[in-house]
């Protein structure tokens, strides 16, 4: 049962690691885009809004017919899953930055890129970074769910305790992605109050 | 005064028939398991009850054989469909019978002292467990029974249940009767979804239950049980002894549905609920009617 359950929560930690991946590589320019261009950021945080009341769990078997069962289709649910809170916290970490900031960046004849790279993206950090946390420790609680399509988790054990009246195994299971959410949280704040100091 | 009081205990002792013409008696609560087959056969037994004139409250999808029993046991359902294998291995933790009837008197007896559970009269069908595979997979690798198997599990993938890996009549029983059955790959699904890790390549070998819909319809061919470790799984109405004891009809109306649930007949609900993606309740009434579903 134990190697059982150091060998599904390092599974789990995979899928949710790689949905994350997947997740920051299309959510944070899609944010980006959506906080300095407005019609992009109309379209961009409806559909992430959409995006966020969608259970995962639908997710996953409106995925069926498209990518079967195994880890793909978990990581892409979980993906989806992960994108809103990252647009949304990004768009309004860069709404954020003063107005004033900016014209004077421009005043000392700084280049769009250079703006963006300078100035708007290290003050939007903090703000866009707690979107990440969010996003990260949704993903790890969702990924209990890829159990049902064969992805394996520490879903496995939850589903096993769940099916056999186990209650042992059950809070075994859910214990550890407790731990790992807590883990991955305390770690991410950890990050989160050194960007905020560094601002 | 005499007559007041008179007309008082009438009206006392009529209020029992009162309350159910008014629709207040006690509702039957049926339960059923979180699988395909369980929810029409409970869905039979509720509606036969309904045409008898009890109110049934339908709580269904109560997880696992545990979850049923626990439902049943705090008193939240009065009766669901339980298998006599089942029972015996899962529950009461006996060792295999193949005799069917011997079984069906060794659940009902030891559920009527363990727990005051009565067993009515069991269906014809056996819902047994048992591995699949494709008809291409049997025939390359040459495997028509689950001793053929066994040694060859090491280079096959098994799609199941977390279930299967956990009862004593899954795959640890499948190791401890015919040895071997170390499977390359073992991955549990929802279980609607294992024969889509089947059929899309996923998986060589599926566990199943001998009555699915997709046995039927998706072209799989079932390994035959050579050393029989899998004893009858007949289907019957667990209940109460509470609830028959205030509703005795129960038994009468139940005991006249079962005879007519045979595996041919549950195949075909089964099929039509999972691959014609029809209502279990629809399906249910057709049978009951006994009209094509």
């Amino acid at each position: 049962m134990w190697p059982d359950l150091a060998a599904h929560a390092l599974a789990h930690l995979g899928l949710a690691g790689s949905a994350m991946l997947v997740a920051l590589a299309i959510g944070l320019p899609a944010g980006a885009f959506a906080g300095i261009f407005g019609p992009v950021r109309n379209v961009a945080l409806a559909l992430a809004s959409v995006g966020r009341t969608l259970p995962s769990l639908a997710v996953l078997m409106l995925l069926l017919p498209l990518l079967g069962v195994g880890a793909t289709p978990a990581i892409v649910a979980l993906a989806l899953l992960a994108i809103p809170p990252i647009v949304i916290a990004v768009d309004l970490g860069i709404r954020g930055v003063p107005a004033g900031v900016l014209d004077a960046a421009a005043g000392m004849g700084m280049t769009a890129t250079g703006r963006f790279f300078r100035v708007i993206a290290p003050l939007a950090l903090p703000v866009s970074f707690s979107g990440v946390r969010t996003a990260a420790i949704e993903t790890i609680a969702s990924a209990t769910l890829a159990t049902f399509i064969g992805a394996g988790g520490l879903g496995d054990d939850i589903v096993r305790g769940l099916q056999t009246n186990d209650p042992t195994i059950l809070l075994a299971g859910a214990a550890t992605v407790a731990l790992l959410a807590l883990a991955v949280e305390l770690a991410l704040g950890t990050v989160a109050r050194r960007l905020e100091a560094r601002t | 005064m005499n007559v007041t009081r008179k007309h008082v205990l009438a009206a006392l002792a009529s209020l029992p028939a009162l309350t159910r013409c008014a629709g207040l008696s006690p509702s039957i609560r049926v339960g059923s398991k979180n699988f395909t087959e369980s929810f029409v056969i409970a869905e039979i037994y509720a509606q036969a009850l309904e045409k008898a004139g009890f109110t049934v409250m339908r709580r269904f999808n109560l997880g696992s054989t545990q979850i049923a029993l626990a439902a049943m046991q705090r008193g939240d359902i009065d009766l669901y469909p339980e298998y006599t294998g089942t029972a015996l291995i899962d529950v009461l933790h006996l060792a295999p019978m193949q005799n069917p009837h011997a079984l069906y008197s060794t659940v009902s007896r030891e559920f009527a002292k363990r727990y005051d559970f009565v067993w009515l009269k069991p269906s014809p069908m056996n819902d047994s467990q048992a591995l699949a595979t494709t008809k291409q997979i049997a025939a390359r690798e040459k495997i028509e029974t689950l001793s053929d198997l066994a040694p060859k599990a090491s280079s096959l993938r098994l799609a199941t249940i977390q279930e299967f890996l956990a009862r004593a009549d899954g795959l640890p029983g499948l190791q401890r009767v015919y040895g071997g059955f170390h499977f390359a790959d073992v991955r549990t699904y929802d279980i609607a979804l294992k024969y889509n890790a089947l059929l899309g390549g996923k998986a060589d070998v599926a566990s199943a239950f001998t009555t699915d819909g997709a046995i039927a319809t998706d072209d799989l061919v079932i390994l035959r049980d050579d050393r029989h470790l899998w004893p009858p799984y007949n289907v019957a109405p667990v209940v109460r002894r509470q609830t028959l004891g205030s509703h005795a009809n129960i038994a009468i109306v139940l005991d006249g549905v079962s005879p007519r649930i045979t595996d041919i007949a549950a195949q075909r609900m089964n099929a039509a609920v999972e691959s014609a993606h029809k209502d279990p309740a629809d399906v249910a009434s057709a049978f009951l009617a006994g009209k094509p579903f």
